[in-house]
């Protein structure tokens, strides 16, 4: 018994001790344990995936206004824009809103003032879109935003705006966008390219310079709560749009505009079957003032195809829709390379004459032909013996190649490389085709001798140009561009070109020599088609055979004043008809027009012309005014000027004269002044003058009661000169008097 | 007869003995530190209160200090009743210990007879007037298994090793209220009574391989259990998995609430946005006065505020089971046992929702978790450890 108490407390004991011991365990699991492993826990979140959360946190915190930054303008040298941003609207519809609106206007809950067919009816009208494709999107009730016209200008939203007013329709929206204008149209439009829809450049510049061009997007941050309102006492940041940059070119409009027209003429006028392209270069900096690809393409709607060859194409399924796009965004001049044939050899005779191989007093006898590892090659003529001059302006193929052997393989290859042909022009604008030459371990005599004369390797237009601006301007390679300087949106000026030349590759000397050489082939040489009245030109005509196919790349190079070199101007058009009753040679066909583009662009340019006492003698003369004078005065007037006259009528005074004082004519002209009798006002018909001669075409505009007046190769003479273009179109009815200016040409000279 | 009388005088004489002892031992004071921890943790508990909910009680009643009017009332009378308890001798507990369980099972059984409990959300947890007065029957029942439990318990010593005697009825009143309890339904209460029931049970002397089969079953079932969802063999809560191992896969519908939560949390940093300046309270992250509360104080007071928070539970729960380890018997010992056992789980559980450590369920965090009835009587509970600590007899060498 005395034991039992003391088991009793035995037993009490050891159960308080589990009780303790255990509750023990548990304050320190509860406690302690607990609390670590929800410290590992929030140590994981709170420092090492805060920045994770937080981004995810402010993402949703936070509502990011976008401003959108307005992209550059590109401008010309003169300031004139190309490419240009503007506001403008995209009409959607919600399919889905429309379909819930139409269905309460069923169950009577709501009036609505439209119909299905109204809608389509009208929007069909304002957006010019068929009506088809606006049923088309209303029956995808499953969507909300089906666009109806991306990028709608201002009075056309306004229309839809109108519209929707007034019928109360909910459902149809118009959200600001920018549009892309492009005042020219097609002016220039493989160097400026074009933007998609999303506004971002896909051709031309706009590409090229999509970084400085689109800007910087800003944002306007604010915060909201869950349910979409904006807390703006809690925090608000922006960050500001940042305008693009505005380009501004060396290219000139005015140029531009004469090269288009004349190049898109010759294609259509020689029936061009790939397109023709041109360009011109400043010889002094390397500056392109002008460059031109046909086909060519409209940029304010570049998907359309604009010429009418690739279109039929198109449309009689010979070709898709995708591929002639593609061709017409093509820049000749850059992306694809030809072969350039004659126009080559003042390179030729560059290195020839600056390596000593010739001398202005080395003389060549041409047989019709020359053999060059037992190969026959043939000359256009049989020039039989010639100074150095006249090789060039005959063009003698075996006279360039025995130039070209004289140099040697190795020096040739040298040259070419010296004259940036083999790495490209490295020119402002995307996709330069880099040419095709023979390698130089495998360059032999024979290959040289065709490279002599410009065949059998293939170079971008832009390259040939750069490297024949070298040849005329004292011998310095430049860079050609097109973008002059890039300007931020508060006018700073970001980027200046640089017009240092990358190297001088032929002596002052030796250039002056060239250009003597390419003067004499304008003036007396297969380059004749060129003159230009007042203007020393110098110029190199090219006719490279395509293959044996017949097929040829005519081209034409020149170069103004060839004193003082200003310009260069390259015209090729590759494969031009053989039907046109033009030989086809560059002399024949590219040269007038290089000549007409010069004849426009070099007064502009504030080139003046200085005008030989021969020339004189045919300059055109202003007609001075003598109306209201004695006729006695008016006869003094016009014999001094070294007009002739004709009086109608009896009086003493001059009641009136044609043409009228001003009018610049050409001299030795007749005026006619009317003595007290009325000046008929009879209007008179212009009669065709292409493709007459001269003497023809002066005795039509004259029987027409009309003046003529003549340019292009004005100074050529031979049988085989025709009137090229006329300055009014064949039927117009002009008053008479009018003058009429007619271009010659030499359709028959063979390069 | 004569002896019998002795005796029965002897007894008596000793039960009166007993009862002046206890009354004079229920003179001595409440312990003041755990009674400054439970009053910090009220303080700062109504103050995140109303930083968390003045968003969503400005949007939703147009009066910022709604729900923190409420509050604060009910902690008022939740401290009222805690002192009131507090002052009680804890031995007369045993006295409703029979009763409480009886009330507890009829309002469970109460709750879920159609038409009479309050649903919200699918489940059918509340009685009283909805928008006046709820209360939920579960809250009743965790105070009833806590005093049940200690009073059967602490007289049943040596007999817990015993199954049928230790382990049995206590396991078949557990599995009565969760039965009761998954029916409304509340798997978060269910966990936390069986949570407190068990480890009440655990303290109170079951047998230790009972013990580590108990909690290797658990673990093993749950591990087991996730591990089939992983592999596509179980499809039953596999959303609920799935959510809680990557809330991003559906961060709008069915991982929204996680996902809101982590980001609260984790936008927070080391130092937190600023008190009071939470941006996710504004109706991004839901039941954010509820049981989300400690993510907007994670967002706003960071890692070193949401820390000292829990070091001040972690006091407070060392101090509760300080109390419990000097408690004079085992009674007090096993009541302050269950009652820091339910503070301390449920803050965990909570945290660890909040924090994505384990799969969602909804369970509040003591003293911060908007809800008036559950915080009076959270601090009722608080109450009765402070009414143990009374009686802790003063060291023997002092």
């Amino acid at each position: 018994m005395p034991n039992q108490p003391n088991r009793k407390s035995e037993e009490i004991r050891r159960v308080n001790r589990v009780i303790h011991t255990r509750t023990f365990v548990l304050m320190l699991v509860m406690s302690v344990g607990v609390f670590v492993l929800l410290f590992t826990k929030l140590y994981e979140l709170q420092i090492l995936r805060h920045e994770e959360l937080q981004t995810q946190a402010l993402d949703q915190q936070t509502r990011s206004t976008e401003v959108t930054a307005s992209r550059g303008t590109i401008y010309d040298r003169g300031g004139n824009i190309l490419s240009i941003s503007a506001t403008a609207e995209t009409v959607f519809l919600s399919p889905l809103e429309l379909a819930e609106e139409l269905e309460l206007a069923q169950k009577g809950e709501k009036e609505i003032k439209w119909t299905r067919e109204l809608l389509a009816q009208k929007l069909a009208e304002i957006l010019q879109i068929s009506e088809e494709s606006i049923y088309q999107k209303m029956e995808r009730t499953y969507s909300q935003y089906e666009v109806l016209k991306l990028r709608a200008e201002e009075a056309v939203a306004n229309q839809v705006r109108e519209f929707l007013n007034e019928y109360e329709v909910r459902g149809v929206y118009l959200v600001t966008d920018a549009k892309r204008y492009y005042p020219y149209g097609t002016l220039a439009s493989h160097i400026v390219g074009f933007v998609g829809d999303e506004n971002t450049g896909l051709y031309g510049l706009e590409a090229r310079y999509e970084q400085e061009l689109e800007g910087q997007t800003g944002l306007v941050i604010t915060a909201r709560d869950n349910a979409g309102n904006d807390m703006l006492y809690a925090y608000e940041k922006y960050y500001d749009a940042e305008n693009g940059h505005d380009l501004v070119l060396t290219l000139d409009t005015t140029v531009q505009y004469y090269l288009e027209k004349n190049l898109e003429e010759i294609v259509h006028r020689y029936d061009v079957a790939n397109g023709g392209v041109g360009i011109v270069l400043n010889v002094n900096t390397g500056a392109i003032l002008g460059m031109a690809s046909y086909p060519n393409y409209d940029l304010n709607s570049a998907s359309t195809i604009r010429d009418s060859k690739l279109s039929a194409a198109v449309e009689n399924g010979s070709a898709s829709l995708a591929e002639m796009q593609l061709k017409q965004w093509r820049n000749k001049a850059l992306n694809d390379t030809y072969e350039p044939g004659s126009t080559f050899k003042i390179l030729t005779l560059a290195a020839a004459l600056e390596e000593g191989v010739v001398n202005e007093n080395s003389t060549f006898y041409c047989s019709g032909s020359t053999t060059v590892m037992g190969q026959s090659i043939s000359c256009s003529g049989h020039h039989r013996g010639q100074t150095l001059i006249e090789t060039v302006g005959n063009s003698c193929n075996p006279a360039f190649i025995s130039y070209g052997l004289g140099l040697g393989t190795e020096k040739f290859y040298d040259y070419m490389e010296a004259f940036g042909l083999m790495g490209g022009s490295g020119v402002d604008l995307d996709g330069e085709a880099t040419g095709i030459f023979i390698d130089e371990s495998i360059f032999t005599e024979l290959d040289l001798a065709c490279y002599s004369f410009g065949q059998n390797f293939n170079i971008t237009p832009i390259a040939l140009i750069a490297a024949q601006a070298a040849c005329v301007n004292g011998g310095y390679l430049y860079e050609p561009y097109v973008v002059e300087q890039i300007v931020g949106d508060d006018g700073t000026v970001l980027y200046q070109h640089d017009n240092t030349p990358v190297r001088q590759v032929i002596s002052e000397e030796t250039s002056a020599m060239v250009r003597e050489c390419l003067e004499y082939v304008v003036a007396e040489g297969t380059g004749s088609n060129a003159q230009v009245t007042g203007y020393r030109i110098g110029g190199k005509t090219g006719t490279a055979d395509k293959g044996k196919t017949g097929d040829v790349v005519v081209s034409f190079a020149c170069v103004a004043p060839v004193d003082d070199p200003e310009v260069m101007v390259l015209i090729a058009l590759d494969t031009p008809s053989r039907n046109t009753g033009t030989n086809p040679s560059g002399g024949a066909m590219a040269a007038p027009a290089a000549g007409a583009i010069l004849a426009e662009i070099l007064p502009y340019l504030g080139i003046d012309p200085t005008y030989s006492a021969d020339e004189l003698m045919g300059a055109e003369t202003t007609v001075p005014y003598v109306t209201d004078m004695s006729v006695s005065e008016a006869i003094n007037r016009l014999e001094n000027k070294g007009f002739s006259y004709k009086i109608v009528g009896d009086g003493d005074t001059v009641t009136d004269q044609t043409p009228a004082g001003g009018v610049v004519i050409p001299g030795k002209s007749t005026v006619i002044l009317y003595a007290g009798e009325e000046k008929p006002d009879t209007l008179c018909s212009v009669p065709a003058l292409v493709g007459k001669t001269p003497a023809e075409a002066n005795i039509a505009a004259t029987n027409a009661g009309l003046l003529l007046r003549f340019s292009g190769a004005t100074g050529a003479t031979g049988g085989t000169i025709r009137v090229l273009t006329q300055s009014e179109s064949v039927g117009a009815q002009v008053p008479a008097g009018t003058v009429i200016t007619a271009q010659l040409g030499d359709i028959a000279v063979t390069d | 007869m004569y002896e019998d009388y002795t005796v029965n005088e002897v007894r008596d004489q000793k039960r009166r003995e007993t009862e002046r002892k206890s009354r004079e031992a229920a003179k001595g004071p409440m312990d003041l530190p755990f009674l400054l921890l439970v009053l910090l943790l009220t303080g700062i508990g109504l103050v995140m209160l109303f930083s968390a909910s003045f968003p969503s009680a400005y949007y939703e009643t147009g009066d910022a200090t709604h729900y923190v009017k409420r509050q604060a009332l009910w902690a008022a009378m939740g401290l009222v009743g805690m002192l009131v308890v507090g002052k009680l001798n804890y031995q007369r507990f045993r006295g409703a210990a029979q009763p409480l369980l009886g009330v507890a099972l009829f309002l469970l059984i109460l709750v879920i007879i159609p038409g009479v409990g309050i649903t919200i959300n699918n489940a059918t947890r509340w009685l009283g007037i909805e928008g006046v007065l709820t209360f939920q029957p579960s809250e009743i029942a965790k105070l009833a298994v806590i005093v049940y439990f200690a009073d059967s318990i602490s007289k049943k010593k040596e007999k817990m090793q015993d199954f049928r005697a230790g382990v049995l009825p206590y396991a078949i009143i557990l599995l009565v209220f969760a039965i009761l309890m998954m029916l409304e339904p509340h798997l978060s209460g269910t966990i936390l009574i069986a949570g407190i029931g068990v480890m009440m049970m655990v303290v109170g002397g079951m047998r230790r391989w009972l013990v580590a089969a108990g909690f290797g079953g658990v673990g093993i079932a749950a591990w087991g259990y996730v591990k089939l969802v992983e592999l596509e063999i179980i499809s039953y809560g596999a959303g609920r998995i799935n959510m809680w191992k990557n809330p991003w896969l559906d961060p709008l519908e069915t991982g929204y609430q996680m996902v809101q939560s982590l980001i609260s949390i984790g936008s927070g940093g080391l130092l937190g946005v600023g008190f009071g300046k939470s941006r996710q309270k504004f109706l991004f992250l839901p039941e954010e006065h509820n049981d989300f509360i400690f993510a907007i104080i994670c967002e706003e007071l960071g890692l070193v505020g949401a820390c000292i928070i829990m070091l001040v539970f972690m006091l407070m729960i060392f101090r509760g089971f300080w109390i419990a380890l000097h408690a004079r018997d085992r009674f007090g010992t096993l009541l302050v046992v269950g009652a820091m056992t339910q503070i301390s789980l449920q803050t965990f559980l909570n945290i660890a929702v909040v924090t994505g450590l384990i799969p969602a369920t909804g369970i509040s965090l003591p003293f911060f978790s908007y809800g008036g009835t559950a915080l009076m009587l959270q601090l009722v509970e608080m109450g009765i450890v402070l009414s143990v600590s009374r009686q802790i007899p003063a060291p023997r060498n002092a």
